[in-house]
């Protein structure tokens, strides 16, 4: 008898052994991959700059055209989107696991929108700009939260589809503010009016690296504290309280810290379309049920943002902002996800 | 167990929104026994479970885990002491069984003390009793019923509480799976000492394996005490208005009940 429980002690830790080791291989992996991708866009654009060149302009050497090209042109876009990525699909994830369903994404239920329709009044209508606009669509990406969540509330609960609904609803509402808000704006023009709308790393300056890298430190730290707890919400409200989690508490920081990563992101770079819906799910293909979801869906997303704005500038006959190209990847699939839903309930 | 836990519910009443359920009940449950809630369908029997498990807040009285109200104890700590199956639990999808036991240790682990032996050993303890260790690696999607049942219980069992609530952990099962999990709660009681409530649906199963029963009657107790001094024709008629007959089983000697219904009797 203790025998064989020595067995299975041996048994459940070599289990546990090999599931976290997976979980570190894909994340190694997933690294790499965003290392790639990053040298990759830094290096290949209209021209071709070698990568010893491009590792001298980052190390801060001074080399003729490269310096401009990479360092200038290409070296913005390429770590604005890394950290909005990072931001959406961290975010994303956390709402996802949190509603116990994959549709559940800020960026379907109107927080994203909210946000990027806060950045938009707080800048056309009462010229704010910098850290006030990013605080500004923090409590309205809170706001619209917390309304879809209590307009969804029936008889002591929330459930998915009906939050769902609302909040598709509400995301609909709010992007007609947006488009009239730009209307009303002096300087209108389509680049604006693309970034609002679908997201664009057009316009992206190193320097709105260090709000959106506090924001990855500050929201996405305390997101991943939560992690453990997160992971036991996906077992039902009852299960988890009954394994000591404080639910009320673990909801109010998640949503917070969710939200307070897609309204900073979307300050700088409008809602990027889909990013934060689709990193979840391709990080849970990846991960399986291995461990923590968080870390790998904001590597997916740092690789979505980029990837999607190379083949936007670069793939395609003419140039779109990577919010297009998002778009159309993640459209499919929410139909594919909404007659899954229909078939068999929720999942993430 | 060194030292059992006393669980006390204290003249409550609890309920939903405007609607009472609970009213007024008072409980001592005896440490160190199982005890079975019974009761007709909608008498409040799973709302007292999950009033004393705090998934429920009561709106009078209070219950009392060493004194304190479980209400007013950390989540964590009350989390180390008193365990919790609910009804039809969900599992998230693709987990393994490996994984899912894993997590009846997350009230024993902080957010930077990491996995330790204990969690190893408890979590093989766990799978051991339950004679799960075999289905480890498979998902629990894949599992037929009754061994998702006994999984269910292995988390549980992995939390390693002195209490353990249970709401009906044979729904859904089949008469021998029944049995198979209400042995496993006996072996646990009498291995561990640990104090079992829970809420089931067969009278006789019921009387068999509880030290002590609890009948409820909408929202109140009817009768508490051992079988014999619950399972009488006149409670049960009143409890679940059913004609009955009782008879001892001649298995256990526990009592037994008869069912009267309108058709089918030869001794008129």
């Amino acid at each position: 008898m203790t025998k064989s429980l020595d067995h299975t002690i041996q048994q459940v830790r070599t289990t546990r052994q090999l599931r976290s080791k997976k979980w570190t291989t894909i994340v190694v992996i997933l690294c790499l991959l965003l290392a790639t991708v990053f040298m990759v866009t830094l290096s290949m654009g209209q021209s071709f700059t070698p990568p010893n060149q491009v590792l001298q302009v980052l190390l801060g050497k001074n080399v003729p055209s490269a310096s401009f090209t990479v360092g200038h042109l290409r070296l913005p876009r390429a770590v604005i989107s890394m950290l909005v990525g990072m931001s959406f699909g961290m975010a994303g994830v956390a709402f996802q696991i949190m509603l116990r369903n994959p549709l559940a994404s800020p960026d379907i239920i109107g927080v994203s929108s909210g946000a990027s329709a806060a950045a938009v009044f707080a800048i056309i209508m009462l010229n704010m700009n910098g850290s006030s606009v990013a605080f500004f669509s923090i409590m309205t990406g809170l706001l619209v939260a917390l309304a879809v969540y209590a307009l969804s509330f029936r008889h002591g609960g929330v459930t998915g589809t009906r939050l769902i609904l609302v909040g598709i609803g509400v995301s609909a509402m709010i992007e007609s503010v947006i488009v009239y808000l730009l209307s009303q704006a002096q300087s209108w023009d389509r680049q604006e009016a693309m970034r609002w709308l679908t997201g664009s790393v057009n316009s992206a300056q190193l320097d709105q690296a260090y709000p959106l890298l506090l924001s990855l430190c500050i929201f996405g730290g305390l997101l991943l504290s939560r992690a453990r707890e997160l992971d036991a919400l996906r077992m039902g409200d009852d299960t988890a309280q009954a394994l000591g989690i404080r639910i009320g508490l673990t909801r109010i920081t998640v949503m917070v810290s969710a939200v307070g990563l897609i309204a900073v992101s979307v300050a700088i770079t409008g809602p990027i379309a889909f990013v934060a819906f689709l990193s979840g799910p391709i990080a849970m293909r990846l991960i399986k049920n291995n461990g923590s979801l968080i870390v790998p869906a904001g590597l997916v997303g740092a690789c979505l943002v980029m990837v999607g704005d190379y083949i936007g500038q670069f793939l395609l006959p003419s140039r779109y902002p990577v919010g297009v190209v998002t778009g159309a990847l993640g459209a499919p699939y929410l139909i594919y996800l909404i007659i899954r839903v229909n078939q068999k309930g929720n999942a993430l | 167990m060194t030292q059992k836990h006393q669980l006390i519910v204290d003249s409550l009443s609890a309920g939903y929104g405007d609607k009472t359920i609970l009213e007024d009940i008072t409980l001592n449950i005896t440490p160190g026994q199982i005890t079975s809630i019974i009761g007709a369908n909608a008498c409040g029997k799973s709302t007292l479970l999950r009033t004393m498990s705090r998934l429920l807040a009561p709106s009078k009285g209070q219950v009392l885990l060493d004194g304190k109200s479980i209400h007013q104890r950390s989540t964590r700590q009350l989390a180390q002491i008193l365990g919790l199956l609910p009804q039809s639990p969900t599992a998230p999808e693709g987990i393994t069984v490996g994984d899912l036991v894993s997590r009846g240790r997350y009230p024993h682990q902080g957010f930077l003390s990491r996995w330790s032996k204990a969690d190893d050993d408890a979590v093989a303890k766990a799978l051991d009793t339950t004679h799960t260790t075999e289905l480890l690696e498979k998902d629990v999607d894949e599992l037929s019923g009754g061994q998702r049942q006994r999984v269910w219980i292995a988390m549980a069992l992995a939390q390693e509480t002195d209490i353990l609530l249970l709401d009906e952990p044979t729904n859904f099962l089949d008469v021998a799976h029944q049995i198979e999990v209400l042995d496993l709660l006996v072996d646990l009681n009498q291995s561990r000492g640990t104090t079992i409530v829970l809420v089931l649906h067969d009278l006789n199963l019921a009387a068999r394996y509880s030290d002590k029963l609890i009948a409820m009657q909408q929202g109140r107790v009817f009768a508490y005490g051992t079988a014999h001094e619950v399972i009488t024709e006149a409670t049960v008629q009143t409890v679940f208005g059913l004609n009955n007959q009782i008879v001892s089983d001649p298995i256990s000697g526990s009592p037994m009940v008869l069912p009267i219904g309108r058709h089918k009797n030869t001794t008129l």
